[in-house]
């Protein structure tokens, strides 16, 4: 508990954006979808069959995984807030649509006959009989709709939409009950005030309601018209994958290029996915910059046979020349560390079976309990290379990269995959064992981004260069020891390792 | 004087390959409140609900002021006809008031003129406009919400009014006081009602003139004392007997001179101011108690005088009552 006030206090900023985004998303979802159902169960009220044919489309379309929902979009209209909102729009279809369509048609035949004998004409048995009849289920089915996008827009975060979920990504990953507890929370009020709101909607004068609902909606076009605007001015996107490092790096990106530039404006993408989501983000023009491995780029995204035992600046070397040909990407001068895959052991399983290298693993194959993530468990660079290299014979559980520390913590598992800067590795007093056959590449960290970006924004690749060849493997370590552990902010420790190392010029 | 306002051509209507009505020929005359009455599937809401071409006809014409229904646009023909319905079927999501503005909204009548209609209506048939204005049709009673349907038909003042079975789901009490309502509101307005009803004794009540179907087959129009002392068939006696009341007590004293014709006052002995007066809507309950201290009953309806009745006719009548069940 106190924990969670901790973490209330020190992330108001980032709950209030957060919220925001959150809020944007839903109701923009929520508005779209009621523009959408609501005249289309009015259309199909008179022709059962075509209602019939779209409750069952909108039925099917519920069943989708919102999961599955938000990768199937990807190809189509990209990541970012436009398919989340796709997304929980189709999700809210159902809700209303079947509401709206059934609180009509059950309308009790009579009345229908009193509106026509009346002689009222279409629209006005619609606005002055129907619809006020038909209300409190139409609403009803707005609540359900709402309640569903406020809960599923928390997944918006997984393809870099923001909102809540970002909180709860951000939870998990870093195994910080906190900052999940904090995301699950701000979205299950979010969901009961609205819903709330919704309610007074049903009970308000038509006039209240009216103002209401415009003023809901100024605000929400006002926002949307400032991001516009605001977009206009030049400003710089820069993601980061999951995790402290990349949030800490792109902390850093952001400080250098506004210390260069006063014109720039940088906004932050952190936790924003995985390696290839970002680099389809990047080809596709959805953020600019973002950190990469030099390993990385030649594991899996460029095509090409990678040749066995290069030094890192080979390495770079050859990174930079692919991405240039295959993708027109730069990627930037590297920093000092390597962030290469490892694997350790606890210090005590260590001196026990007398581990230094990776080949000693082999004596002890049998009583090896390995939990791994599902990426280096399915890379050639990862465990399948390892096991062939090593000729070593292992099935690995998959963990969550967070987990699988616990999991070792609480020998539950003995042997984990881990990056040579995590700061657990620390924290739990893990022992990294040897790469005694040089079968992991180098990882080393850089800054990418499109060539023809590099080109217009020279004062932006001046400011990045001046990080290459800085940050040492234990600096790294250190400072994601500060952020995963001690709960500070990547801003400020990134900020704190410019200031200390003269790299932000004017700035005190 | 009669000027027809109605004009049924051989109208027929086919629902599913079953013939609901066949040709008929009809005229329902200015002013005039016509009754249709009938079991249930004799056709008569089919014939009413083809004059507000609710229901269209198959062949045949109908006329209103000598013009074909079929030629005019259908909701400028509904905006002039007033309509209620045996479901009442009020706008659950108005207010009183609002069902009542109804039709005159329509008819763009100005705001403070509708405001002032409504509270007047209200008034006239018992309701006070301040308790009642602003209530939702479910705070009513059966009774009340039908009032309203009857003020929300007439409020726009038509010419013409069509009731379908208003009352038939109403208790007894707020019957009579719903059929006495018509009545007034008949006469205040001056216009044309057909009412359809399968109670014999509502449309003595009401009709100035009734028409009797079966089968989709209208049997006979006439007078109410017409039919009653010439009935046209077997089935239209029956009919007419098959609806008196259970309780010889509870038959109304109009009956009577209805089915044995009143008095010839040459008869009648008494000083005829002397008589006591008793409206036809009243029992004869109420006529035994007059009777057991005076010879004669003067029976009036709406205040009319209609007739007179002796100790001897009501005697008569109650021996054939007998006879007759």
């Amino acid at each position: 508990m106190t924990n969670l006030i901790q973490v209330f206090i020190e992330r108001r900023g980032d709950l209030s954006v957060a919220l925001w985004q959150h809020l944007v998303i839903s109701i923009t979802a929520l508005v779209i979808a009621i523009i959408i159902a609501v005249p289309l169960a009015i259309w199909v009220v008179r022709r059962p069959k075509v209602a019939e044919f779209f409750l069952q489309v909108t039925s099917v379309l519920q069943t989708i995984p919102s999961l599955a929902l938000l990768g199937l979009l990807i190809p189509l209209v990209g990541i970012g807030t436009v398919p989340a909102i796709i997304a929980l729009i189709i999700y809210a279809l159902l809700p209303i649509f079947q509401n709206t369509y059934l609180g009509i048609s059950e309308i009790d035949s009579s009345i229908e006959e009193a509106a026509d004998a009346f002689g009222m004409s279409r629209m006005r048995k619609l606005f002055k009989v129907e619809l006020p009849i038909a209300l409190p289920q139409i609403i009803s089915g707005i609540r359900t709709a709402l309640v569903l996008i406020v809960g599923t827009a928390t997944l918006a975060a997984l393809i870099g939409a923001g909102g809540l979920g970002t909180f709860i990504l951000l939870g998990i990953d870093r195994n910080n009950t906190g900052l999940l507890l904090l995301g699950a929370i701000s979205s299950a009020l979010l969901a009961i005030i609205l819903s709330l709101i919704i309610r007074w909607f049903q009970t308000a004068k038509p006039k209240q309601a009216l103002i209401a609902l415009g003023v809901i909606l100024v605000a929400l076009g006002g926002s949307g018209a400032y991001s516009v605007y605001a977009n206009r001015t030049e400003t710089i996107t820069i993601a980061g994958k999951l995790g402290s490092e990349p949030d800490i790096l792109i902390n850093m990106y952001k400080d250098l290029i506004e210390a260069n530039d006063d014109h720039v404006k940088v906004t932050l993408k952190p936790n924003f996915g995985k390696t290839t989501f970002l680099f389809n983000a990047l080809k596709h023009d959805q953020i600019d910059i973002y950190p990469e491995f030099t390993g990385s780029v030649l594991e899996t995204l460029v095509k090409g046979k990678n040749p066995k035992g290069l030094t890192a600046d080979q390495t770079y070397a050859l990174a930079k020349k692919r991405l240039a040909t295959q993708a027109d990407l730069q990627l930037l001068k590297p920093m000092a560390y390597n962030n290469t895959y490892a694997l350790a052991v606890t210090k005590t399983f260590q001196q026990t079976h007398h581990l230094k290298t990776i080949s000693d693993l082999r004596q002890i194959e049998t009583e090896l309990n390995p939990g791994m993530t599902l990426e280096f468990i399915d890379r050639e660079d990862g465990l399948r290379g390892l096991k062939k290299a090593y000729d070593l014979d292992v099935t690995a559980k998959s963990m969550e990269p967070a987990l699988r520390y616990e999991a070792i913590h609480k020998d539950r598992v003995n042997l984990v995959d881990a990056y040579s800067t995590d700061s657990e590795l620390r924290q739990y007093q893990l022992a990294i064992l040897k790469d005694d056959q040089h079968f992991f590449p180098t990882y080393q960290g850089a800054p990418l981004m499109k060539a023809s970006f590099a080109k217009a924004h020279p004062k932006v690749v001046t400011a990045l260069n001046q990080l290459a060849g800085k940050i040492s493997e234990t600096d790294m370590q250190e400072m994601n020891y500060k952020v995963n552990v001690q709960h500070k902010s990547a801003a400020s420790v990134a900020r704190q390792y410019l200031v200390s190392h003269d790299l932000l010029k004017g700035v005190k | 004087m009669t000027t027809p306002l109605i004009e049924f051509q051989h109208v027929d209507k086919v629902f599913n390959q079953q013939t609901a009505v066949s040709d008929l020929n009809l005229t329902i005359n200015q002013g005039e409140l016509f009754v249709l009455v009938g079991a249930s599937g004799s056709g008569k809401t089919t014939s009413l609900k083809m004059i507000n071409r609710l229901e269209p006809m198959t062949s045949g014409q109908i006329t209103i002021n000598d013009q074909d229904i079929t030629t005019l646009p259908v909701r400028q023909l509904r905006l002039e006809i007033g309509y209620v319905l045996q479901q009442i079927a009020l706008f659950p999501t108005m207010t009183v008031a609002q069902n009542i503005a109804v039709i005159p909204e329509m008819k763009q009548m100005p705001k403070a003129q509708i405001n002032k209609l409504t509270d007047e209506l209200l008034t006239e048939v018992g309701l006070d406009p301040a308790v009642y204005r602003d209530r939702k049709p479910s705070e009513l009673s059966g009774g009340e919400q039908q009032r309203i349907g009857i003020l929300r038909a007439v409020a726009a003042q038509p010419k013409l009014v069509l009731m379908d079975e208003p009352f038939s789901a109403l208790d007894p009490i707020s019957r009579q006081q719903l059929q006495d309502l018509v009545l007034r509101l008949h006469h205040r307005f001056n216009n044309t009602i057909v009412f359809v009803t399968h109670d014999m004794t509502e449309a003595l009540k009401l009709g100035d003139r009734i028409g009797i179907m079966r089968q989709g087959q209208l049997l006979q129009v006439d007078t109410p004392t017409a039919i009653a002392q010439h009935p046209v068939n077997d089935f239209v006696k029956e009919f007419f007997g098959a609806n008196r009341a259970k309780n010889v007590y509870d038959v109304y004293v109009g009956r009577i001179g209805l089915v044995l014709g009143y008095l010839d006052t040459t008869n009648v002995t008494a000083e005829l101011s002397q008589i006591p007066e008793i409206d036809g809507q009243a029992t004869l309950r109420a006529a035994f108690e007059i009777l057991a201290k005076q010879n004669y009953l003067a029976v009036t309806k709406e205040g009319v005088l209609q007739g007179y009745l002796d100790r001897q006719k009501i005697l008569d009548y109650l021996s054939r009552y007998t006879a007759e069940s």
